[in-house]
């Protein structure tokens, strides 16, 4: 499995971490020596696939798993997750429930066609507050941003505006910019909680920095962006 | 560029071996003529190709210089010579138009050829030919092999990246510098032009990879005196767009005067046009500036003040102030590079929404902190190489025979109520039910419900009573009830028969009644009650619904139902379990049975 989006194949909340069932356990035990001793890091697979991280939503309240899950799935889940985690299967069009919610444990943005009833359990079952949003223009959510209780790292083409909004809906601060040496695709190459993030290995010290930064983890500020920041970031993104 | 270049007669040898492989070798006198010059035309062809090919290859793998960075343009210049270069590029071109000449004469003298000898005679004279014009290029081929295996070691510099030269005298320290930044481990020796090409190291500085270039040492004479060595450090600080450290020894342990190295600096200063620059005094753990005699004291101040160029000092020996150098060096740059990029308003607009932290507006009074588990504070940070380290699945599946071999145990961590649990086998189909389905949130209540009721019937002796109750009505129906037929003796074959057919006992209907009354906690007398036992069939259902129906409306599910039905019915007349269900659409598929068959052709 050499592949940087590692959000396809993990998914982070502040309460639990899943993890793919892949070919070796490389993956699943960074995860484990920087986690385990905090929160339940769970093996688990989704409809019988490893892209667990675009299948499932979920933050410190719940998880909530696309239709296709197996019974046996949902059961292994369960029993790996904390009681105060609710879990709930929901059958939804838009089975890819990573792709087009994007959450954090108070607001949630979801794809602007998701069903009115799968609405309102994310409402209920992640304790959120749901808005249908757009980012850059793309529906998938949850693809391209990444979301924390302290920050947000969205689409690169996000224009100001479209950051203004998001932000005040969000009520957290959010900065556009890249992961993986470029990579527009957020989601899938970032995973992030309140304490922690983790990016694919191609992302560049400049992107960790800004990422550092924006989920204020390593006692960063996020200020640091435009400030100290801003000149390295402007040699490196031009040429 | 990495292919080597043979020298000319190794390639006559390779382009001749070539042709002895690639082609065809036998031929008779009394083949037709046309047969005959097409053999030998098809050699001259082919070696023609072969050649063109060759040095093809060779024309295009060398850098144009008109192409390249003039960077690179003028570094080759100073060390290869540009005529001489150009001079051997062109000679390998003629020749190839040559040989393509020779080869095009042949072939036309070849269709007259009446013979097989002189057909033979002329391949040989025209691969003759294009040997000599080979054979000429010798020096050009050995030059170009020079060439490339010196072009091949050259350092990749990026004339484009945030870059620090260092300039200067021999051994003012230039080279210790380069040492202290990066870990290029230039060599150091106490003499002059020890140093003799350009040496380039990296490293990190705020979030960037810096490129740092270290240059041969320069001496102070005319630009025509100067020689290889030096012209490669004046090519770097020509073309480079980068910060400039010019380096002084005030101590002249290097061999120069102050003021010697203050002419140098005016000398070259020309080059130092629109790049950032800094008077870099090295070796203060010797001597510092304020030490300085008042002559040499005015001229660096000369540089200083009126050429508006900062001093900063350092030495390598202590290590005192060449991460300070190093910073505001980077910084000065960065800032230089920042500012003409913001002149660019084009590139710019892509990267302003990035650069802009957006701060939200307060839409409400709710307070939504983040929320971090307290042990992730005081965590000890995972080191591999901390003895007392926590285990790793990692660690355990490369004790386990490794990836592929190890399989997770993924009910380890568990969280039940009782640890014991954990490796209870769940079936997930009992009886032709998938088990989940049944699962329930009040599953545990009602169970205690039903027992604890079913206590107070066996304490109340419900059971026992059965018999009494039922008499009277037991009456009435056996006098109803004809005399039993007399029991047929069946041999043992016959029953064996019926039994292997008729596996299914009654029981099993029987006790799914009971199930559902029991799901409902009523009383056993209901069991035979229909309306009742449906209902329980339903609401047992209504954990999980229909998936077949699912996401339909109520137009859509009956019409599906009514579909459904009519497919179903061929299925159930001949008993299929589903679709999946194996049947044999046609017995004797026509295709295999007809016409002529080959081996093993009707085999499926």
């Amino acid at each position: 499995m050499e592949n940087n989006d590692i959000g396809v194949f993990s998914k982070l909340t502040n309460s639990y971490s899943l993890v793919a069932i892949g070919g070796s356990e490389n993956f699943y035990s960074v995860f484990e020596s920087e986690l385990a001793d905090s929160i339940p890091v769970i093996h688990t697979s989704i409809a019988g696939t490893r892209i667990i991280g675009r299948l499932t939503a979920g933050n410190r309240h719940g998880l909530l798993v696309p239709n296709s899950t197996s019974d046996q799935e949902l059961q292994h889940i369960r029993n790996s997750l904390p009681d105060t985690v609710a879990i709930q299967r929901i059958e939804e069009r838009l089975s890819a429930l990573g792709n087009v919610i994007a959450c954090n444990d108070y607001c949630a943005l979801v794809h602007p066609d998701i069903d009115r009833e799968t609405e309102e359990i994310i409402a209920d079952v992640l304790k959120v507050e749901v808005f249908r949003q757009t980012i850059a223009g793309n529906v998938l959510v949850g693809s391209f941003c990444s979301l924390s209780n302290q920050g947000g790292l969205v689409h690169p083409k996000t224009t100001i505006e479209d950051q203004d909004e998001l932000s005040s809906l969000l009520q957290i601060p959010l900065v556009a910019g890249t992961v993986n040496r470029g990579s527009d695709l957020i989601g899938g190459g970032l995973v992030v909680n309140d304490w922690s993030a983790f990016a694919g290995l191609d992302t560049t010290s400049t992107e960790l920095s800004v990422i550092e930064s924006i989920f204020k983890l390593q006692d960063t500020r996020q200020s640091n962006i435009v400030n100290e920041m801003r000149d390295s970031l402007i040699d490196s993104m031009t040429h | 560029m990495s292919r080597l270049i043979p020298t000319g007669p190794e390639f006559i040898d390779i382009v001749l071996s070539k042709i002895q492989r690639k082609t065809p070798t036998v031929i008779h006198p009394n083949y037709k003529i046309s047969r005959i010059r097409a053999f030998y035309m098809r050699k001259c062809k082919f070696a023609q190709d072969c050649f063109d090919e060759k040095l093809g290859q060779i024309l295009t793998d060398f850098p144009k210089l008109d192409e390249i960075h003039p960077f690179y343009a003028d570094l080759m210049n100073v060390l290869y010579d540009r005529d001489h270069y150009k001079l051997a590029l062109g000679q390998i071109n003629t020749a190839r138009h040559l040989i393509d000449n020779v080869a095009k004469d042949y072939t036309r003298l070849l269709k007259f050829a009446d013979s097989l000898y002189r057909c033979k005679q002329l391949k040989r004279a025209a691969l003759g030919r294009m040997a000599t014009i080979m054979k000429r290029q010798k020096d050009s081929l050995q030059y170009l092999e020079q060439v490339r295996q010196h072009l091949a070691r050259l350092p990749s510099i990026d004339p484009n990246t945030r870059t620090l030269l260092v300039c200067g005298y021999p051994n003012v320290g230039k080279s210790s510098f380069m040492n202290k930044l990066t870990r290029a481990e230039v060599e150091v020796q106490p003499y002059a032009f020890t140093t003799k090409s350009l040496f380039v190291g990296h490293m990190d500085y705020k979030y960037l990879r810096w490129q740092v270039i270290d240059t041969p040492g320069i001496l102070d004479h005319p630009l025509e005196q100067r020689n290889t060595i030096e012209m490669q450090s004046v090519t770097a600080m020509a073309h480079l767009r980068c910060c400039i450290l010019f380096f002084m020894d005030l101590s002249e342990q290097c061999g120069y005067s102050v003021a010697e190295q203050c002419k140098l600096y005016h000398s070259i200063k020309a080059l130092f046009v629109n790049k950032p620059t800094m008077l870099v005094i090295n070796k203060i753990d010797v001597m510092r500036p304020d030490q300085l005699n008042s002559a040499d004291k005015a001229l660096i101040d000369q540089i200083v003040v009126k050429d508006n160029i900062p001093m900063v000092q350092l030495s390598c020996f202590t290590e005192e102030g060449v991460m300070d150098v190093r910073n505001m060096a980077c910084d000065t740059l960065l800032a230089a590079r920042v500012e003409q990029k913001m002149k660019n308003t084009n590139k710019m607009g892509d990267v302003i929404n990035k650069l802009h932290l957006t701060t939200p507006a307060k839409r409400d009074d709710k307070e939504r902190p983040a929320f971090i588990p307290e042990g992730v504070k005081n965590k000890i940070k995972y080191d591999t190489k901390d003895p007392n380290r926590k285990k790793l699945e990692k660690d355990l599946e490369v004790e386990n025979g490794g990836a592929g071999v190890y399989n997770v145990d993924l009910k380890k961590l568990y969280k039940l109520e009782n640890d014991e649990w954990k490796y209870d086998i769940i079936p997930e189909i009992m009886d032709g039910k998938n088990v989940a389905d049944f699962i329930d949130p009040d599953i545990e209540e009602k169970l205690a419900a039903l027992e604890e009721e079913e206590e107070r019937l066996i304490s109340q002796g419900f059971y026992n009573s059965d018999s009494d109750l039922e008499m009277d009505t037991e009456v009435d129906i056996r006098s109803n009830v004809r005399e039993p037929r007399p029991k047929k003796v069946l041999d043992k074959e016959t029953r064996s028969r019926l039994e292997s057919r008729m596996p299914r006992k009654r029981t099993r209907s029987v006790s799914q009644g009971v199930n559902i009354a029991r799901s409902q906690s009523v009383g056993t007398q209901l069991i035979n009650n229909p309306t009742l036992s449906k209902r329980a069939k339903t609401s047992m259902r209504s954990q999980t619904r229909d998936r077949s129906v699912m996401g339909l409306s109520s137009g859509q599910k009956e019409v599906s139902l009514g579909m459904k039905a009519k497919t179903d019915r061929k299925k159930n007349l001949l008993a299929k379990a589903g679709e999946a269900d194996r049947t044999i659409q046609t017995k004797m598929p026509k295709h295999l049975f007809a016409g002529k068959r080959g081996f093993a052709s009707d085999r499926r």
